[in-house]
């Protein structure tokens, strides 16, 4: 990558209209079909052979049912309840979580998929658990109070010291060493590039941070945090909230930051927070990235983050666990509608016994991203919701189980989190890190390709044709060339494709009238938590997302 | 007859000459390697080797018939011996406690056949050469070839073969000179192919091991040590490697010093006793690391000890430490005492997992040279290792030398400060190590110097662990962070400090 974005946001709304749409895809069709049956014709690349796995993903042929309108068995059996939640991904588990806490146990919670997590899924072999989707919290804010407690409930912050800041626990803080980054031909430590750059282009660098540390404590002329977590705590002034009109590229062009290698992070760090690059980012968002982190522990520095080998599903796990009873999976909600009696009568389609039931809710949290939202209230208006407005990226996660690690280049040891410089992918994490084992002789490496190279729709597309031969094809000679010789190491890899991965921080999204349209309750019957609601598709954002809508239905 | 082929008898005769010194020195080596005392073994290996010839030049009257075709079978045969015998006795001595018998065998049995040849050969030639002229040209091509073999030998082979690729190279001569033979001579001989193609299957044997000598033992690395290398091992977890030079026997794990025959009593003696001296009461000891043995070797001197629990990770180390009579004899078999149970696992996972409570736990990790063994000597560890400790047990653990990584030694000590513990900071000289250091830790702060040892120590007594908890000024303690699973500062200040001394 140099630097220089594939699209921008102007191409997409300009070229990208529908008849070039239909053209771009009729070609991507044409060559991923013509690679495949060469695939097909010469067999298995031999290198590869060996290699075991599948590619799943999140059900996409459910999800589709409702794209195409599949016509659904009529409804045979009718329950009610008083809340019902839709959607068991952390902002409906955390919503399930606050009905619980707060006394209220009359709630259902429906999953689509065979399984509560949504992003926070995992997946687990022979050698170790792994994350499919997010893996990761860094330390927390210390003024969220809600998020804190809920860490502290599960034993992520053991104590308080006298100064009342956090103890983490030891084992779920991170493992040093933490960040290598392969540059130059060598493993350097930490992520922002260092080794082999330019005097000049260092001193782009260090004035970034710079500027990035006055945001940190920046706040706005209503006395609040200019970028904070949850997001909607942060400031009403102008000044900031305007930088979520520009692109980050333009805010850094502006600020005559233009070295190739600064460049190069921060779109890493777009790509890896929000799946797009910086181009594609508001500036506001891009700079929320640096500055809303501002936690202090007791036992740990700041920006120090917290992990399991399955990731954020461990935090996941938690949540589901304290709901379970309340939780029912493969239930596909297909239609809503407003009841004669006051209430929501809910259609739901239970994707194992393929029959159809009503559920008549009092009131209906609607924990679903909002491109599924669109379908299920096909019949129901959402004043000011441009759902155009709202877009997600398209994610591959490869979880990569190797027998050593051969190394050429010089430097640091493997780390947590490893990422080459001007490569597609963020790099891969180490689900093995948080082992106390002094030696693993295996590993699971997760591996995560943001498909940002092509607007989404077209990358979605692309992505949903690729075959597990081809999605190889693209892994592993980036994973050669951290690792050169590594392919007869690896056993199995498994992949995970996320059509709709996260949203995308799009300009002019996070304080645009779209975002704080879709948070407003219908009629004060139907809510929304999502992150697609936030703009930022971060664990704390959906935890705080879950509880926002939760004591919007309980009225407190 | 013809010119070309006198010649090449009489290079035969060269070969086999050097071989067969060869094969004499390379038993010489290598019996003094893994035995020590270089003077007895050498006299004996050259005695025992020089009469099996002599045995071999007798039995050669007994070959009557098909003169040439047993010569060619005894060149094949002499060459899969002496080529394959050093590997032989390198696989044979980690396991073998019988390792003598199995050395002089295979060094009588090539004498024999090494003493069969020049009889035979001569017989062979007798009727075309004139005696003296065969008697003549014979011995002088014998000693030329003793004499290349004894210069080459030290000055070539070894330093840049190695023991093994030499013998396998020699073996690979002598079967040459059987194929040469069996092409010169083939309407001479009865059933040439079958001994052609033994001869071919042979040279094909020893080129491979030739080839893959480094994976039998890896003498690649007999360059980085300074001492022959007598025991080398890859297991899953690290690189064991023993080496031998007169009554020095040393281990090395990944290349990194674990002791010296000559000198780890005065490490094992600080170790252990200014802890068991002080903890008359003591009956139950948890050892972790320390899987030679030598340790729990001090610990078992005292008689009302009545269990210790050794937690080692690797399998084979302790395995080695319990069946190699070298080793058993250093640690006086002490893993194989009834009161030892040996546990191997990894250290972190299984204290965590532990209730039982033990009076001292000896902590001798490897030194924190990576992260994963930085884990070792973080406060979360020292945390786990503080719940199986008795109210007034004693903890002890190696610290790296307080002079060349002083930020090191001094960060342990923090380290366990940290969880709680009182510490009490000490060290002493090793030679072979340099100025070491120790820290015991303990629950309270009443660490008395005790004025009883016993009897037989060779380093430990009170005035001298007076002097070892007593710090110049150039170890003195230096302000340290505490190591924790999240910095693991620790493997950075080592990496630094020792990077400036090797």
């Amino acid at each position: 990558m140099n630097g220089q974005p594939y699209f921008s946001n102007k191409s997409i709304r300009n070229s990208v209209n529908r008849r070039s749409f239909i053209l771009q895809a009729s070609f991507l069709s044409a060559g991923l079909l013509l690679s495949n049956c060469f695939r097909k014709l010469n067999g298995p690349k031999p290198d590869y052979a060996h290699i075991k796995g599948k590619l799943r993903g999140p059900n996409a042929k459910a999800g589709h049912i409702l794209r195409d309108k599949t016509p659904l068995p009529n409804p045979e059996t009718q329950t009610s309840v008083k809340t019902l939640i839709i959607g068991a991904g952390i902002s409906g588990l955390s919503a399930a979580r606050w009905l619980l806490k707060s006394g209220d146990a009359n709630f259902q919670l429906l999953e689509l998929e065979d399984h509560a997590g949504g992003n926070s899924y995992f997946g687990s072999n022979a050698v170790s658990s792994y994350p499919l989707g997010a893996h990761y919290i860094p330390i927390i804010n210390n003024e969220d109070k809600l998020l804190i407690d809920f860490l502290a409930e599960n034993q992520v912050i053991t104590h308080f010291d006298e100064q009342n800041l956090p103890f983490y626990n030891e084992y779920y803080l991170c493992f040093d060493p933490e960040e290598r980054l392969l540059i130059n031909g060598h493993w350097q430590e930490g992520l922002v590039p260092d080794f082999g750059v330019p005097t000049e282009e260092r001193k782009q660098i260090v004035d970034f941070f710079k500027l990035m540390t006055g945001f940190k404590t920046a706040k706005g002329n209503d006395g609040k945090y200019a970028f904070d977590i949850p997001l909607d705590n942060s400031s009403t002034d102008a000044t900031f909230r305007k930088l979520d009109s520009i692109p980050f590229t333009e805010y850094l062009q502006q600020n005559g930051f233009n070295s190739a290698y600064l460049l190069w992070y921060l779109n890493y760090c777009c790509k890896d927070d929000f799946g797009v690059l910086a181009a594609n980012t508001s500036a506001w968002a891009g700079i929320h990235y640096f500055a809303s982190r501002k936690g202090k522990a007791a036992n740990t520095a700041e920006n120090s983050v917290i992990t399991w080998p399955e990731g954020n599903g461990w935090l996941m796990k938690q949540l589901r666990d304290f709901v379970k009873n309340h939780i029912r999976t493969s239930q596909m909600v297909y239609g809503l509608s407003y009841h004669a009696t006051g209430g929501v009568e809910v259609k739901v389609f239970d994707l194992k016994t393929g029959k159809s039931s009503l559920i008549i809710a009092d009131k209906v949290i609607m924990a679903s991203p909002q491109f599924v939202n669109q379908k299920i209230l096909k019949d129901i208006p959402r004043p000011g919701v441009n759902y155009a407005d709202l877009h997600y990226a398209p994610w591959l996660i490869a979880n990569i189980t190797v027998n050593k690690l051969p190394t050429a280049a010089k430097g640091m040891v493997l780390c947590w989190d490893n990422v080459a410089y001007g490569t597609a992918s963020v790099g891969y994490v180490n689900a093995n890190q948080q082992d106390l084992k002094v030696i693993e002789e295996k590993k699971v490496l997760t591996f995560y390709l943001p498909l940002c190279d092509k607007a989404p729709r077209l990358a979605r597309l692309e992505a949903y044709m690729r075959t597990y031969e081809q999605w190889l094809d693209i892994i592993i000679p980036e994973l050669e060339q951290m690792h050169p010789e590594i392919t007869p190491d690896i056993e199995e890899i498994e992949f995970w494709l996320w059509g709709h991965g996260m949203v995308s921080p799009a300009v002019n999204y996070v304080w645009g009238n779209t975002r704080k349209m879709a948070q407003s309750p219908l009629n004060d019957k139907i809510f929304f938590a999502h992150t697609d609601l936030s703009g930022i598709s971060i664990f704390e954002e959906a935890f705080h997302q879950g509880i926002r809508a939760a004591k919007q239905v309980l009225g407190t | 007859m013809k010119k070309n082929t006198h010649l090449l008898l009489l290079i035969s005769v060269f070969i086999i000459a050097t071989c067969g010194l060869i094969y004499e020195l390379i038993s010489g080596t290598l019996a003094s390697y893994l035995l020590g005392d270089s003077v007895t073994q050498f006299s004996i290996i050259i005695g025992v080797y020089l009469f099996s010839m002599g045995l071999g030049s007798w039995v050669s009257k007994y070959f009557d018939k098909n003169l040439l075709a047993w010569f060619i079978r005894i060149e094949i045969l002499v060459g899969l011996v002496g080529g394959t015998s050093s590997s032989i006795l390198f696989l044979v001595f980690e396991s073998i406690s019988s390792f003598r018998i199995v050395l002089y065998g295979l060094i009588a049995f090539t004498g024999v056949l090494v003493g069969l040849e020049i009889p035979l050969l001569m017989r062979i030639l007798k009727d075309r050469f004139e005696f003296k002229d065969l008697v003549s040209k014979i011995f002088t091509f014998d000693y030329i070839g003793a004499l290349i073999a004894s210069l080459v030998f030290p000055l070539l082979l070894i330093p840049y073969l190695g023991l093994v690729k030499t013998s396998y190279l020699f073996g690979m001569m002598n079967v040459l000179v059987a194929f040469i033979a069996c092409i010169n001579f083939k309407h001479e001989i009865k059933g040439v192919g079958y001994l052609k193609g033994a001869a071919i299957i042979s040279l094909l044997l020893l080129l491979a091991g030739f080839i893959f000598a480094n994976k039998i033992t890896s003498f690649s690395e007999s360059l980085t040590y300074s001492d022959p290398i007598i025991f080398s091992k890859s297991t899953p977890y690290q690189r064991i490697i023993i080496t031998k030079k007169g009554r020095d026997l040393r281990l090395f794990l990944n290349g990194n010093l674990q002791f010296s025959s000559v000198d780890e009593y005065r490490y094992h003696e600080a170790l252990i006793h200014p802890v068991l001296a002080a903890l008359p009461n003591a009956k139950n000891i948890l050892v972790m690391g320390g899987g030679d043995g030598l340790a729990v070797r001090e610990i078992l001197k005292y008689p009302q000890i009545k269990t210790v629990t050794l937690v080692d990770l690797d399998k084979e180390m302790t395995r080695l430490f319990r069946s190699n009579y070298m080793l058993l004899q250093l640690n006086k078999r002490s893993l194989l005492s009834p009161k030892v149970t040996v546990i191997n696992a990894d250290a972190f996972s299984w204290a965590r997992t532990q209730h039982n409570l033990y009076d001292a736990i000896i902590i001798d990790f490897p030194d924190p040279s990576n992260y994963s063994v930085g884990k070792l000597y973080t406060n979360t560890f020292y945390k786990i290792v503080k719940h199986l400790l008795n109210t007034n047990g004693i903890i002890v653990v190696q610290s790296t030398s307080p002079f060349v990584a002083p930020k090191s030694y001094w960060t342990v000590e923090k380290t366990l400060k940290s969880v709680g513990f009182y510490t009490v900071p000490f060290h002493n000289y090793v030679p072979s190590f340099g100025e070491w250091g120790y820290i015991m830790a303990m629950n309270h702060s009443v660490y008395k110097v005790p004025d009883q040892y016993l009897p037989g120590l060779r380093f430990m007594s009170k005035s001298c662990l007076e002097q070892m908890l007593y710090f110049p000024k150039d170890m003195a303690r230096v302000p340290a962070q505490v190591n924790k699973l999240n910095n693991q500062i620790l493997v950075k200040y080592f990496e630094d400090e020792w990077a400036t001394v090797l």
